[in-house]
Parts: C-alpha cells; structure tokens; sequence
C-alpha cells in the first residue's frame, strides 16, 4: 500500500495552503495533528520524526515568546517590564500570547504539511512529481537547498584543518585563511556537480522510468479530499466568512465553522487510510 | 494486528464527527451574508470620544439594509485614516486628528478601539475591523481613543445620538453622497475634524455609500461633559465585561466538532507512536 509521489505534492500543497489562508488557531492544529498522523503513518522505517517535532515545537514556542515581548496591546496584562527596555519594555498580555501562540501553530502545521516530502519520499520522487514545466526548477531549487548544507560541512572541514595546521582566529582578518578556502570548495564542487548533472542527462528532456504507476483509488481520494479541504477554506474566504480570529483587545474563543472542521479531517485520510503498523 | 482492530472504531469515531459537523453546518449561526431586499430609511449613530474626553457624535442614514464600519465612517463626514491587516478588516489609525501623526498602527502607547451597540444595547468590543463590522437600522458604532495596555473603556452611550437627527435625516439625503469623507471634516463636526489626520490609505467611498448612504446633519456635540460620559462608561464597562465580544456564548457545535476532530488525531496519533515503540523494543 502507497501513495504517488504526485498525490502527496498535492497533500502537502494543500495542507499548507489551509495552514497559511487562516490565522484561526483550531483549523491550524487540527492541520498539525493530521499532518503528524500522516507523518507517523507513513514514515519509513530508520527516520525518526521526533528530532523534527522537537525543533518544530521550540520554534513555534520562540515565535509565541516574540509575540509576548514585542506586542503590548491587550486587556489582560499578566506582567510588566520595565517601559525603558528597548522593544520589550512593557506590559505583557494573555491576548499577544494567544495570538503569538496561533502564529506559532501556523509555522508548526505548515513545516509539518511539508515534511513528508523530505521524510517519506526520495528527492527523485518529489523531481518526478513536479509538473513538467516546474521539473527543472524543482531541479535547481533542491540543488541549492543541498548546497547550503554542502557549504556548511565544508566550512566545518576546512576550519578543522586551518586548526590543526595551527590557525586561531585573531580579528575579522585572520578569517580569510578559512573562508578563501571555503568559497573556491563550493565553486569547484558545484562545478563538479554541473558535470555530473550533464553526464546524467540533465536537461536532455523528462525523466523516464521504468514502471508506471497506475493511480490506486487512494491517490485519487487523498488528492481529491485535500483539494476540497483547499476549495472549502478558499471559498468561504472569498464568501466573506470570518474564518480568522484575532484575540485583540480581549482573548475570546475563536469562532469555527463546521464545514471548514470537515475540511481539516480530509487532510487528515492519508493517516487514516494506513494500516497500524504493529511489527 | 491489534492496532488494526482499533481502526474501525477509529473510524467510526472520524465518521460521527463528520456527521456532527455536518449536521452543524446547517444550524444557524453559520456565516451569512445579510439580504439586501429590506429598503427603506434607516440610521445607525456614530460616538468616538478622544482621548482628552472630548466626544464626536453623528448619525447616519442608509437606504441599504446594513452598512459597514468603514460606509458609516466615511458617510459621517469625520476625517479618519485606517490600515488593513489581512482578514481582520481595517483598523483605524487615525480619526478627527488624533493622533495628528503616526508611524505605527495600532499606535504603541493609545489606539482607537472599536465598539458596537445593536439595537440600543450596551456597547461590546468589536474583535473586527470596521470594514468587517456591519450595522443594522438603531445600531451604533463607537471609536475610543484608549491606551494600548488594560481593558478599554466604552465611549459614552449612544442613546440620544439619532434622536435629535430625525427631522434632518432625510433632508440632507444625497447631499454628501459624493463627498470624500475621509479627507475632509463634514460641515456641522464641532470637534475639529480636520482634513488629512495622516494619510488615507485604501479606496474610499463603497457603492453603497455613494448610492444609499446619505449623510444626516446630525446634532454633533464635542466636549461632552464629564461626569455625563463617566457615568455612560461605568454602565457600558459592566456590559463589555460581562457579555463576550466575539461570537455569542454557549453551544458552540464547531467548537464541539474541532474538539471530537482533534481529539480523536491525538490518539490516533498517540496509538501510532505505541506502536512504533513497540517495533522498537
């Protein structure tokens, strides 16, 4: 049992659009429970998801804090700084706190929707994917996504070995003997990676494969369940429901739709489609 | 093999859940957009009380069944500038030339804060921007010029505003239908409405505030009295701080459907990490 490659760029696409087209807290946790199910489900076997969870979780609990620190509007101030901090100074209210926590779960379920891409399919996976005219920009941009980390472990390798030779850093200077280095290893490499590229046959035209895949009635509804999740949040918005929630200048339950709950369970069907994996 | 058992109950679960939320789509409450076929002549006031005390009161008619916020401002004739945030609607920066100039908005020390009284009821807090906020015949919308810290105090009630405006409400029907009213002070404002209070950000008028709206020469009264408006606040306060601005309290079936929805993706959730530890052990 699986699901194409195309039907979770579609998934993903539409989870994150239904994460970002509301600030309303209960639709974007309902998002981050179904992509965590989806995540658990699906995640093959020797990757883990709780190091992601974790980074996630402290991110979006440092953008509630700025949230808390930077905004001082609210009714119900709970503490004060000092008013001559810079920024911070201030009181400090349950209403920026509830709306830095919403914030902070909308980065949680938009990371989340876009994690199955990393974590349960391949990078060729996601390539083929891609719309045709989108393949070689998807191309690119996963290129230079791994050159970042090929820049960083770079850098990491050369300042080892400038300190092994004796090197320590002494004024803005001294770090050209590790950074000159640094630069002229990405350039040869991504010039290596541009032959290797062209020796595959990069831009000869699409990629085959060997076996096509057939859509199973699952590709189907996992496709057609996000869409309409998608269809359902963009509709009503453009309907002119109140679909975000602002909890200035009193906190207040946020209001929900129904409609829009059964929206947020459709993205949810990858994960309750798949069996429990006992073993 | 046991997790799969739990599966159909699961979904069983996933199921009444849809069907609650269903069948909660269709109970009223849901958001509507109001009809448009009542015509006829109605008002709804405006109170916007400045931070010195000082109080601006008009009142407006419309042929429409509702208007917005932003028409009743902009059909007041009092000079105001505002700044959209997404779907929260606009917020208003500036009005009547307080402040005279700002950077940020909402401002950082005071802000105006919005309120609405339906059908002569006590003010409640408005969690929407004025563009979001839509007012019947006998409604009125209240602007407070208050700090950015604690509850913010009502403006005055809104009681007499339309009241003295009958007779005139009809006369000047028309008259200030193309009026740019965020750019200059109607005739009549006593409180120093002062054209250009910032900028005027946003396209102005609405059709209906150029077809239906029509401006009353309303009996505007600045400076109210003190102890007056003192005495409107105290009563006003208790209502904001009883009754909850947002959505109106008890049964909420979408919070009972996302509450059923996520609650059962929680254990789902928490069932599949049991049986990942248990693959690892």
């Amino acid at each position: 049992m699986s699901i194409a490659p195309r039907a979770w760029l579609v998934w993903s696409l539409a989870a994150v659009t239904v994460a970002v087209s509301t600030n309303n807290p209960v639709y974007r946790g309902l998002v981050a429970l179904a992509a965590l199910n989806v995540l658990l489900a699906w995640l093959p076997a020797g990757r883990r998801v709780r190091p992601l969870v974790l980074v996630l979780a402290v991110a979006a609990g440092l953008a509630a804090l700025v949230n808390v620190l930077a905004g001082h509007t609210g009714a119900d101030v709970f503490a004060r700084l000092p008013a001559d901090w810079p920024l911070v100074g201030g009181a400090l209210t349950l209403e920026s706190l509830a709306f830095g926590g919403a914030v902070g779960l909308g980065l949680l379920a938009a990371l989340l929707a876009v994690a199955p891409l990393s974590l349960i399919l391949e990078p060729h996976d996601v390539v083929d994917a891609m719309p045709a005219p989108l393949e070689r920009t998807g191309i690119a941009v996963a290129t230079s996504l791994n050159l970042v980390s090929g820049f960083g472990r770079t850098f990491t390798a050369v300042s080892d070995a400038q300190r092994m030779r004796g090197w320590r850093p002494r004024g803005l200077r001294s770090w050209n003997e590790v950074l000159v280095p640094v630069v002229l290893t990405a350039i040869e490499d991504s010039v290596l990676l541009a032959e290797a590229m062209e020796a595959r046959g990069f831009g000869a035209g699409r990629r085959t494969s060997l076996a096509d895949r057939t859509w199973s009635r699952l590709d189907v509804a996992v496709m057609g369940t996000a869409l309409a999740a998608v269809a359902l949040f963009v509709g009503l918005r453009l309907a002119g429901a109140e679909i975000d929630w602002y909890p200035y200048p009193t906190l207040y339950l946020p209001s929900i739709n129904p409609a829009l709950i059964v929206g947020c369970l459709g993205l949810a069907l990858p994960g309750l489609a798949a069996p429990m994996r006992s073993r | 093999m046991r997790g799969l058992r739990l599966l159909p109950a699961l979904a069983a679960t996933a199921a009444v859940a849809a069907a609650v939320a269903a069948l909660a789509a269709l109970a009223p409450g849901s958001p509507l957009v109001p009809s448009c076929d009542a015509a006829g002549s109605h008002r709804a006031a405006l109170v916007a009380q400045h931070g010195d005390g000082s109080v601006v009161t008009r009142c407006v008619a419309f042929d429409a069944a509702s208007i917005t916020g932003e028409a009743l401002l902009d059909s007041s004739g009092v000079a105001w500038s505002g700044q959209t945030f997404g779907g929260f609607g606009i917020a208003v920066c500036a009005l009547d030339a307080e402040p005279a100039h700002y950077s940020t908005c909402p401002g950082k020390e005071s802000y105006w804060a919005v309120f609405v009284s339906r059908g002569g009821g006590a003010w409640q807090l408005a969690n929407v921007g004025i563009s979001s906020l839509t007012l019947a015949d006998g409604d009125a919308e209240g602007l407070r010029y208050v700090p950015a810290a604690g509850l913010p105090a009502p403006p005055p009630t809104p009681a007499r505003v339309c009241d003295s405006a009958g007779a005139s409400a009809g006369a000047s029907a028309g008259a200030s239908a193309g009026a740019s009213p965020r750019a200059s002070g109607a005739a009549g404002s006593t409180a120093a409405a002062t054209a250009g209070a910032g900028a005027t950000p946003g396209g102005g008028g609405t059709a209906g505030a150029t077809d239906s709206l029509a401006l009353a020469a309303s009996g505007a009264t600045a400076a109210a009295p003190a102890e007056g408006a003192g005495a409107a606040d105290a009563s006003s306060r208790a209502g904001a701080a009883s009754g909850s601005p947002g959505p109106t309290p008890g049964f909420d079936p979408g919070l009972v459907a996302a509450a059923v929805v996520g609650g059962g993706l929680a254990g789902l959730a928490l069932l599949r990490l049991a049986a990942a530890r248990r693959r690892v052990a």
